[in-house]
C-alpha cells in the first residue's frame, strides 16, 4: 500500500516537474511553441527523454544543459545568464536606474 | 552637448540597422538554427548494423578519417529526393567514409528501401529511439554532417541535399 | 482585365502624388493650387479604386491574377475571400498604402491649421507615401498575372479563416501606418516652428484615433489566439507581436504628453521626438515581419530582397526625420515644473517607464539577431525575459496611475490625502486576505494589489470630482479615470487568468461523468459530421455544477478537405467569472483525453481594453 502510495506520488512529481521543465523548452519544428503544449513529433521525442531523466532522479538544471549542448541555447526561452547576455539582462534596470536617478536630481533642483 | 545627445538615437538606428543588413545577406533560414554542435567533438555513440545484428560500429571507430553522416528514414519523402545523390558522392570520393543512421524507423522497411533504391552508405547503423539523433541534435530528417579527421563536427545541413549545396558547401570540406 | 484597372490605379496614385510634390514647390502660381488639392482627393480615389479591384479579383475567383492565385479557393466563404485580400503580403501592402491616402486626403478637410502647416504636411506624407508605393510595385506587386493557366488557387490556410482575423489587419493598420500623418505632422510643425494650440489639439486627436484603433486590433489578435491557438494564452511575446506592441506603447507615451502639453510648453520637442519614434517603430515591425528574418506563427512568406528594400526605406525616412529634429528643433528656455509629486512629475515618470519598457522589448526582440551574427548561435528571448523585465519596469506607472488625474500641476499636494491613504491601505489589506485564503504568488499578489489600488483610487477621484463638479459633463472631467478604470480591470483579469488558472486533464467515456475541482464534465455524445468545406469529429461536454447543469461545450477537431489541414477547435464556456475552456484529445480505448482550463475572470482583459478604446474616443469628441 505504502509502495504504491509513494509511486504514485512520485509520479505526480514527476508529471508536474515534466510540465514545468517542457513548458521552458522550444519545440524546435513548430512556430513558437513550447514542447509542452506541442503535439509534434519532435516534442514527443523530447518528452520521453525529460520523462525518463525525471526518473533517474537528473535535476531540472542537469536536464537543460543536457539539451542545451545538442540543441544549443535556442532550445530554451530563457535567454542563459552568460557573458554573451549580460548586455541584455542588465540594460532594462540600469537604464532605469539612470533616468531615476537624473530625475530626483531634477526635482531637488527645483 | 544637447546636439550630442539628440544624436544618440541615429547612432543606435545605424548600428541596428548595419547588423540586420549582414544578417539578411548572409540568407540564414529562421526554420535551420545553426548546430550546436559545431567544431565540437563527436558525439559518442554505438550503432547495431541494419544488416547483421551482431556487427557494431561505435563512434570511436570512426576518427582519423572524413566521415559524412546522414540521418535518414524509410518513411521520409525529402530523404529518398536526396537519395541518389550519394552514390555520385561515393564515386568521386572513394576514401570517404558515408555512415547512414536509420532512425525511428524499422528494419524491413528499411532494408526494402535500401534494396529498391540502392544503399549508398559504408555503413547503416539503426537509431530506433532517435538516442542517437538526439545526441547530435537531430530535429527533422534528413540531416548530414561532415566530421574531419580529428573528429569534430565541422558541418551540419538540415533538409534534403542537392547538387548545388554538396558543390558548394560540403566539397570543399572533403579534400 | 480587372488586374489591369487595379495596377492602372496602383500607378495613378503614384503618380498623383507626385503632382502634389510638383505642386507644392510651385506655389507661386494660382493654378497649382487647385492641382495640389485635386492630386490629394485623386490619389486617393485611385489607390481606392486599385484595392477594390484586387478584392473584386478575390471575390471572383480570378486565377489569372497570380496573388488571387496563391492565397485564395473558389469554395472559400465570401467574406473569407474579401480577407483573404489583405491575409498576404502583397494584398496587406495594398492596404498599408490605401490607409496612408485616406489620412491624407481626410487630414486635407482639415479647416483649424495654419495652411502652410497643412500643405507641409501633405507633402511630407505624399513623399513617404511614393517610397512605400514604389515598393509595392517593384517588390510586391499584388497584380502580376499569373503565367500559368489553372482552375483552382492554392486555397488558404483554415486556421485564419476567422472573422477576427479578418478585421485584424485593418484595425492594425489603422493604427500604426496612421501614425505616418503624425510624424508629417511634427516634420512640419518642426521646420516651420508652428506647434502652438491649434497644433497640439490636431495631432492629439489623430494620435488618440490611431492609438485607439492599434489598441482595438491587438487586443483583437490576442483574443483570436486565445480562442484559436489551442493553449488558453493570449500573449506569447512572439517576435511579430512584440513588433506591434511597441508602437503601441510609445504610442501611449506620446498621447500623455500631448495632454501634458498645454500645461508644460517644454515637451514640445520631446512630442516630436515620440512622433518620430512611433513610425519608426511602425516600418521597422514590418521590416521585422516581412524580410523572413524571423519565424513565428504570422510571418508572411518572404524575400531578402524585401527586406533589403525596406530596410533602406526605414533609414531614409527616419534617419531624415531625426536629422531634421536635430538640426532644426526648437529650444525652449523655461525649465518643466517638477516637484514631488505633481502631475508634470507623474507624467514624467509614465514617459521614462514606457519608453524603457519599448526599448527592452526592442532589445530582446532583435538581440538573437545580433547574437547570431556575431557567433553563428542562436538564441531565443522568450517570455522569461520579457516578463522579467518589461513587467516590472512598467510597476511605477502602474503604481503612480492610481492617482495621477487627482495630482496638480502647480503644487505637490493631493486634495483629499487622508481618503486616497485609507482606500489603499483598505484595498492592501483585501489583497493580503485574499492571498492568504488562496494560495500566495509574487506576481498575483502585485497583480491583485495594484489593480485595486487602481480601480480604488480613480473611483475615488470620480466621487471627489463629482462632489466638486456634479455630474454635468461627466466623460469631461473624468475621461482619464476611466481609461484607468479600463487598465486596472485589465491588470485584475490578467493576473487572475495566469496566476489563478488550473487545468485538469481527463480520460473520459460517452456518457460518463467525471468530477473536477467544484464542477463535473459528463461526455454527452461524440460525432463525426460533415460541413461545406471540413469534416469535424465534435463532442459535446456538458459541464455541471451541484447537480445543475452550467452550459454546453463543443471542442472538436476539423479536417479541411482541400488542405488536408487538421485543426483544433476549442469549446469555450464563458461567464464574467471564468472560462471553462475545453479541448478535444485523442482516443485510447475508448476513453477520450480531455483538457480542461479554468481562467478566473479572464474576459475582463478584454472588457479592460474595451473601456480604453471607448476612452480613447471619447477623449477626441470632448475636444470637438
Amino acid at each position: 500500500m505504502i509502495v504504491i502510495f509513494f509511486c504514485l506520488v512520485a509520479k505526480a512529481s514527476v508529471e508536474s516537474d515534466l510540465k514545468n521543465i517542457t513548458s521552458k523548452l522550444r519545440c524546435m519544428t513548430c512556430q513558437n511553441q513550447t514542447i509542452y503544449s506541442s503535439d509534434a513529433d519532435f516534442s514527443k521525442n523530447i518528452k520521453k527523454i525529460v520523462e525518463e531523466k525525471l526518473k533517474n532522479n537528473e535535476s531540472e538544471k542537469e536536464i537543460i544543459n543536457y539539451l542545451i549542448e545538442r540543441y544549443g541555447e535556442y532550445i530554451v526561452f530563457e535567454p542563459q545568464m552568460n557573458i554573451g547576455n549580460l548586455f541584455l539582462w542588465f540594460f532594462p534596470f540600469t537604464i532605469l536606474a539612470l533616468c531615476l536617478v537624473f530625475f530626483i536630481f531634477r526635482i531637488k533642483k527645483n | 552637448m544637447n546636439k550630442i545627445i539628440l544624436s544618440i538615437p541615429i547612432f543606435i538606428i545605424l548600428i541596428i540597422s548595419i547588423f540586420l543588413f549582414i544578417f539578411l545577406l548572409q540568407e540564414k533560414n529562421p526554420t535551420k538554427p545553426p548546430s550546436a554542435l559545431l567544431n565540437e567533438e563527436l558525439p559518442k555513440f554505438s550503432l547495431v548494423s541494419l544488416f547483421d545484428k551482431t556487427v557494431t560500429l561505435s563512434s570511436l571507430d570512426v576518427v582519423n578519417q572524413i566521415t559524412l553522416i546522414n540521418f535518414f528514414a524509410s518513411w521520409c519523402a525529402p530523404c529518398k529526393v536526396e537519395h541518389p545523390l550519394f552514390f555520385k558522392i561515393k564515386k568521386k570520393y572513394l576514401n570517404l567514409f558515408i555512415l547512414g543512421i536509420d532512425m525511428q524507423d524499422t528494419n524491413k522497411d528499411a532494408i526494402e528501401f535500401l534494396t529498391t533504391d540502392g544503399n549508398p552508405y559504408d555503413y547503416v547503423g539503426v537509431d530506433e529511439q532517435g538516442l542517437v539523433g538526439v545526441e547530435f541534435g537531430v530535429i527533422g530528417l534528413p540531416e548530414t554532417f561532415v566530421v574531419n579527421k580529428d573528429g569534430k563536427i565541422i558541418y551540419k545541413y538540415l533538409g534534403p541535399l542537392t547538387d548545388k549545396i554538396i558543390e558548394d558547401e560540403i566539397e570543399p570540406l572533403l579534400q | 482585365m480587372i488586374s489591369l484597372i487595379g495596377f492602372i490605379g496602383l500607378l495613378f496614385s503614384c503618380i498623383f502624388s507626385v503632382s502634389i510634390v510638383i505642386s507644392f514647390f510651385n506655389q507661386n502660381k494660382k493654378v497649382y493650387e487647385k492641382i495640389f488639392y485635386y492630386s490629394v482627393y485623386l490619389s486617393a480615389i485611385s489607390i481606392l479604386v486599385s484595392f477594390l479591384a484586387l478584392i473584386l479579383a478575390f471575390i471572383n475567383s480570378d486565377f489569372s491574377n497570380y496573388t488571387v492565385f496563391q492565397n485564395s479557393h473558389s469554395s472559400k466563404p465570401l467574406l473569407y475571400k474579401i480577407a483573404g485580400t489583405w491575409g498576404n503580403h502583397e494584398g496587406s501592402m495594398l492596404l498599408w498604402l490605401v490607409i496612408m491616402l485616406i489620412y491624407n486626403c481626410v487630414f486635407s478637410f482639415n479647416k483649424t491649421l495654419d495652411i502652410s502647416l497643412k500643405k507641409l504636411t501633405i507633402l511630407f506624407q505624399s513623399s513617404i507615401y511614393i517610397c512605400f508605393a514604389l515598393f509595392v510595385i517593384f517588390t510586391s506587386n499584388p497584380f502580376l498575372v499569373n503565367s500559368i493557366l489553372v482552375n483552382e488557387g492554392l486555397g488558404l490556410n483554415p486556421i485564419l479563416q476567422d472573422p477576427a482575423l479578418a478585421i485584424h489587419p485593418p484595425l492594425l493598420y489603422l493604427g500604426y501606418v496612421g501614425f505616418s500623418l503624425i510624424l508629417c505632422l511634427s516634420l512640419s510643425g518642426t521646420l516651420l516652428n508652428k506647434i502652438d494650440k491649434e497644433w497640439i489639439l490636431t495631432t492629439k486627436n489623430w494620435t488618440l484615433f490611431c492609438w485607439s484603433m492599434l489598441t482595438g486590433g491587438i487586443a483583437l489578435g490576442s483574443y483570436w489566439a486565445y480562442y484559436e491557438l489551442g493553449w488558453g494564452g493570449w500573449w506569447f511575446w512572439d517576435p511579430v507581436e512584440n513588433v506591434s506592441l511597441m508602437p503601441w506603447i510609445a504610442g501611449l507615451a506620446l498621447v500623455h504628453s500631448l495632454m501634458m502639453a498645454k500645461n508644460e510648453p517644454l515637451l514640445k520637442r520631446w512630442i516630436v521626438f515620440l512622433s518620430i519614434l512611433c513610425f519608426s517603430l511602425s516600418i521597422f515591425g514590418t521590416f521585422l515581419v516581412r524580410s523572413g528574418i524571423l519565424t513565428s506563427v504570422h510571418s508572411f512568406a518572404s524575400d531578402s530582397s524585401r527586406g533589403i528594400f525596406i530596410l533602406i526605406l526605414f533609414l531614409i525616412i527616419t534617419g531624415f526625420s531625426f536629422i531634421l529634429f536635430i538640426f532644426k528643433s526648437n529650444e525652449s528656455n523655461t525649465k518643466l515644473n517638477l516637484l514631488f509629486i505633481n502631475k508634470t512629475s507623474a507624467l514624467v515618470i509614465n514617459n521614462i517607464v514606457m519608453i524603457i519598457a519599448c526599448l527592452t522589448i526592442l532589445l530582446g526582440t532583435i538581440y538573437p539577431i545580433i547574437i547570431e551574427v556575431v557567433s553563428n548561435k542562436r538564441i531565443s528571448v522568450g517570455a522569461p525575459y520579457f516578463n522579467s523585465t518589461a513587467l516590472p519596469i512598467l510597476l511605477p506607472g502602474f503604481l503612480l496611475m492610481s492617482i495621477a488625474p487627482a495630482l496638480s500641476w502647480q503644487n505637490n499636494k493631493l486634495p483629499k490625502f487622508k481618503y486616497y491613504l485609507i482606500t489603499f491601505i483598505s484595498m492592501s489589506t483585501l489583497t493580503v486576505i485574499i492571498s492568504w485564503f488562496s494560495f500566495f504568488s509574487i506576481w498575483g499578489f502585485i497583480g491583485l494589489l495594484l489593480s485595486f489600488i487602481i480601480i480604488a483610487g480613480s473611483v475615488l477621484t470620480i466621487y471627489i470630482n463629482s462632489t466638486k463638479f456634479g455630474y454635468q459633463n461627466f466623460l469631461n472631467y473624468n475621461n482619464a479615470l476611466i481609461a484607468h478604470i479600463g487598465v486596472g480591470i485589465m491588470i485584475l483579469g490578467i493576473t487572475c487568468s495566469s496566476v489563478f488558472k488550473s487545468e485538469y486533464s481527463l480520460s473520459i467515456l460517452k456518457n460518463e461523468e467525471i468530477k473536477f475541482d467544484k464542477y463535473s464534465v459528463e461526455l454527452i455524445d461524440i460525432k463525426i459530421l460533415e460541413r461545406d468545406n471540413f469534416q469535424e469529429l465534435k463532442a459535446f461536454l456538458q459541464i455541471n455544477k451541484d447537480k445543475k447543469v452550467m452550459s454546453l461545450v463543443n471542442p472538436s477537431k476539423r479536417y479541411y478537405h482541400v488542405s488536408k489541414i487538421i485543426t483544433t477547435e476549442v469549446g469555450i464556456y464563458r461567464n464574467w467569472f471564468q472560462d471553462f475552456y475545453t479541448v478535444l484529445g485523442s482516443e485510447n480505448n475508448k476513453k477520450w483525453d480531455i483538457k480542461i482550463y479554468t481562467n478566473p475572470l479572464v474576459n475582463l482583459i478584454w472588457f479592460g481594453v474595451l473601456l480604453m478604446v471607448f476612452s480613447g474616443f471619447v477623449g477626441i469628441l470632448k475636444n470637438e
